[in-house]
């Protein structure tokens, strides 16, 4: 009983040694997201794009000959899961590089273990500037960071009325601090006075209270680095302490999902605000608009950045691997070191000590519309300042 | 003055809902002497029925919280006879444990069945405010701390007048002498086990409109629930509800005057003082 059992052991062992040799006729690229927990809506976005881009990639044949597959890892929103998917995609699964994860704070936690498999990851929507801080050359991220969104929203605010008072108001996780530090940075550069900087926690229900400190601050700007739940919330509160700044700005994310100008999210109470964006479906770079209509056929609702940086982190990693024809990770890594692509749907891609620079847009929902209103080269339409009172609203 | 006044009455309108759970704990606590540490995940358990009639049988949550609590009472009941009851008499360790791992069962199980993601049900009323002079509260949050005020009143008035609820104080004052005079203990701990689950299932259903749901939502409640108890004397009902307007109070005014990451601690450092100064509650009644 005991022998037959040992053998069975073996034989399994054996297997799965064997199994993943044998299955080597696709490629298989890792990829980490939020398909479920508080940042599901932005991983569904990850999932999407990353559909897109599969689907065109093997169109065309995939790559060094064989079709692309994607080895999802769903980290439930949670940094800890995030580090438990870079194990089972790099030891078990054996994927050659990986993309992800959704949120700064999963980002953040990834890097170490993905640095200690020497494997290359791009990085495809954290904002946090410390996901780069380790200057590792296997890390690379395609999209702009909270320095870039801060310098951003201060240019805009400087060319339309230069308000002078502001107030911060983050989430208290990694994407809120870091964004709350480079506006903080970037406000003091311009002269602008910090009147209240408030950090809440996400989970929870009430955040009158902060709003009615930021009300007592007065401040003409308001500054939210949110995710979409609490930006929701956030809002809603905002209108019933009446809190009426002449600007309602932020750090994208819950501010530019593509749930919230509608019911299911802010609705309403979204409109007139502020954000920052990476890219829409009518920006001007060629292929957004293809982009924009294949999401829409496919699923029905018009794609927000987080969606795009997906597909272009996907292409890029296909490309690398074709420009590598290898699948060992430090080719692959060396090979995302030279891509240089000028004309993609997200702009210019080449990468600077691992980060692609990329342009920051800012927009303002109009009529339940995300319109890009700086800088003046982008704009669609004109900023509407000051945010109408709530109770003219 | 307006904005003190404003988060008093914020505070008062959330501190309703956690008398609520708090009533829960402590009516568990008062006659069976076990601490609930499942009570947490039996609020989200009232919370995700209270979800699936508002989704699949678009039942208002304000409807819906009704047979959420009748659902969690059944269901209450259950587990004590199954779980509850073969620990009874054994020591306060395995009570502990056994009620943390009801709470890990139903958390996982809510994670296995409804996925990790957060979800909201956007009802008309939440959007809606009401006004008095300068003071603003959100309808939906008004609509809670009502029904939440007659629950509470409702139990204290079952508590103190009812032939059950004199059971319920007998047993809580001696169980050992009660059964004697008749009374059906398992019967009776039974029904004050279902009648604590489903306070705690109305209290969810109740805050799932104003509130996100996951299957760890629960968590922070059953800490909460707990310091409720011990600020309003352990055991007491009516010190519990207390309890909870207290902690309702002290979160608001400390998100207005210190800042919201401090809400959290300001609760724990109030249970601390109180459990080391004044054992019996702030409000220094014995049990019920």
């Amino acid at each position: 009983m005991r022998f037959k059992a040992i053998v069975a052991f073996c034989i399994l062992s054996l297997c799965a040694f064997i199994v993943p040799a044998c299955g080597q006729a696709t490629i298989k690229i890792g990829v980490i997201t939020s398909l479920t927990g508080s940042q599901a809506a932005f991983g569904e976005a990850h999932k999407n794009g990353y559909a897109i881009a599969l689907d065109e990639i093997n169109a065309k044949g995939g790559v060094l000959g064989k079709k692309v597959e994607l080895d999802f890892y769903d980290d439930q929103s949670k940094p800890d899961q995030a580090v438990q998917g870079v194990s089972k995609l790099v030891d078990q699964d054996q994927v050659p590089m990986l993309l992800g994860s959704y949120s700064s704070e999963s980002t953040k936690a990834i890097v170490p273990a993905v640095m200690q498999r020497e494997t290359p990851l791009i990085i495809p929507t954290a904002t946090a500037d410390n996901v780069m801080d380790s200057k590792s050359p296997w890390i690379f991220r395609i999209c702009a960071g909270a320095n870039d969104y801060a310098k951003a929203t201060i240019a805009f605010l400087k060319a339309n009325g230069a308000p002078k008072k502001m107030a911060i108001v983050y989430e208290n996780t990694n994407f809120g601090q870091s964004n709350m530090k480079a506006m903080t940075a970037a406000a003091k550069e311009a002269g602008i006075e910090l009147v209240a900087v408030e950090s809440y926690e996400a989970k929870s229900p009430d955040y009158k209270a902060v709003l009615q400190r930021v009300k007592q601050a007065n401040p003409e700007v308001v500054y939210f680095c949110s995710y979409l739940l609490d930006a929701t919330t956030l809002m809603r509160q905002a209108r019933e302490v009446d809190l009426n700044p002449k600007y309602y700005t932020s750090a994208g994310t819950g501010f530019a999902a593509a749930e919230f100008p509608t019911e299911k999210g802010a609705g309403k109470n979204a409109e007139y605000t502020f954000s920052v964006s990476q890219w829409l479906p009518e920006a001007k770079w060629p292929g957004s608009k293809e982009f924009d209509a294949e999401y829409f056929k496919r699923f029905n609702s018009h794609p927000q950045y987080h969606a795009m940086q997906a597909y272009s982190a996907l292409r890029v990693a296909a490309a690398a691997i074709d420009n590598a024809k290898s699948l060992e990770p430090a080719k692959i890594r060396d090979a995302i070191k030279g891509i240089n692509l000028s004309s993609t749907s997200f702009g210019s891609i080449k990468f600077d000590n691992g980060q692609n620079q990329h342009p920051v847009l800012i927009t303002q929902i109009q009529n339940g519309q995300y319109r890009v209103v700086f800088p003046s080269d982008a704009a669609q339409a004109k900023p509407i300042i000051p945010a109408p009172a709530w109770s003219k609203r | 003055m307006v904005r003190f006044f404003q988060a008093c009455a914020d505070g008062l309108l959330t501190g309703a809902l956690y008398a609520l759970i708090g009533m829960g704990l402590a009516l568990i606590f008062g006659v069976m002497r076990i601490v609930n540490f499942a009570h947490g995940a039996f609020l989200m358990v009232g919370m995700y029925a209270t979800y699936v009639l508002f989704d699949y049988f678009k039942l208002n949550p304000y409807i819906g919280f009704l047979p959420a609590g009748l659902v969690l009472f059944i269901f209450g009941y259950v587990v004590y006879l199954l779980l509850i009851r073969p620990v009874r008499d054994r020591s306060h360790f395995m009570q502990i444990l056994m009620t943390t791992g009801i709470g890990l069962i139903l958390t996982d199980s809510a994670q296995l069945i409804f996925k990790a993601d957060y979800r909201q049900t956007n009802i008309d009323l939440i959007n809606r405010s009401v006004h008095i002079g300068p003071f603003g509260a959100n309808a939906a949050e008004v609509l809670s701390f009502a029904i939440a005020v007659a629950f509470v009143v409702g139990l204290h008035f079952f508590v103190t007048r009812s032939l059950t609820g004199q059971a319920l104080r007998a047993i809580s004052q001696s169980p050992e002498v009660a059964p004697l005079m008749g009374i059906n203990l398992t019967r009776i701990q039974g029904f004050s086990f279902a009648l604590g689950i489903a306070l705690a299932g109305v209290a969810g259903g109740l805050l799932l409109p104003r509130l996100y749901l996951f299957p760890g939502v629960g968590e922070d409640y059953t800490t909460k629930a707990f310091v409720m108890v011990v600020l309003g004397g352990m055991g007491s009902i009516e010190g519990a509800a207390l309890g909870g307007l207290v902690l309702g109070l002290s979160e608001s005014l400390t998100s207005l005057y210190v800042g919201n990451q401090w809400a959290l601690i300001v609760d724990f450092v109030l249970f601390l003082l109180v459990l080391s100064f004044k054992p019996s509650g702030i409000f220094g009644r014995q049990r019920a």
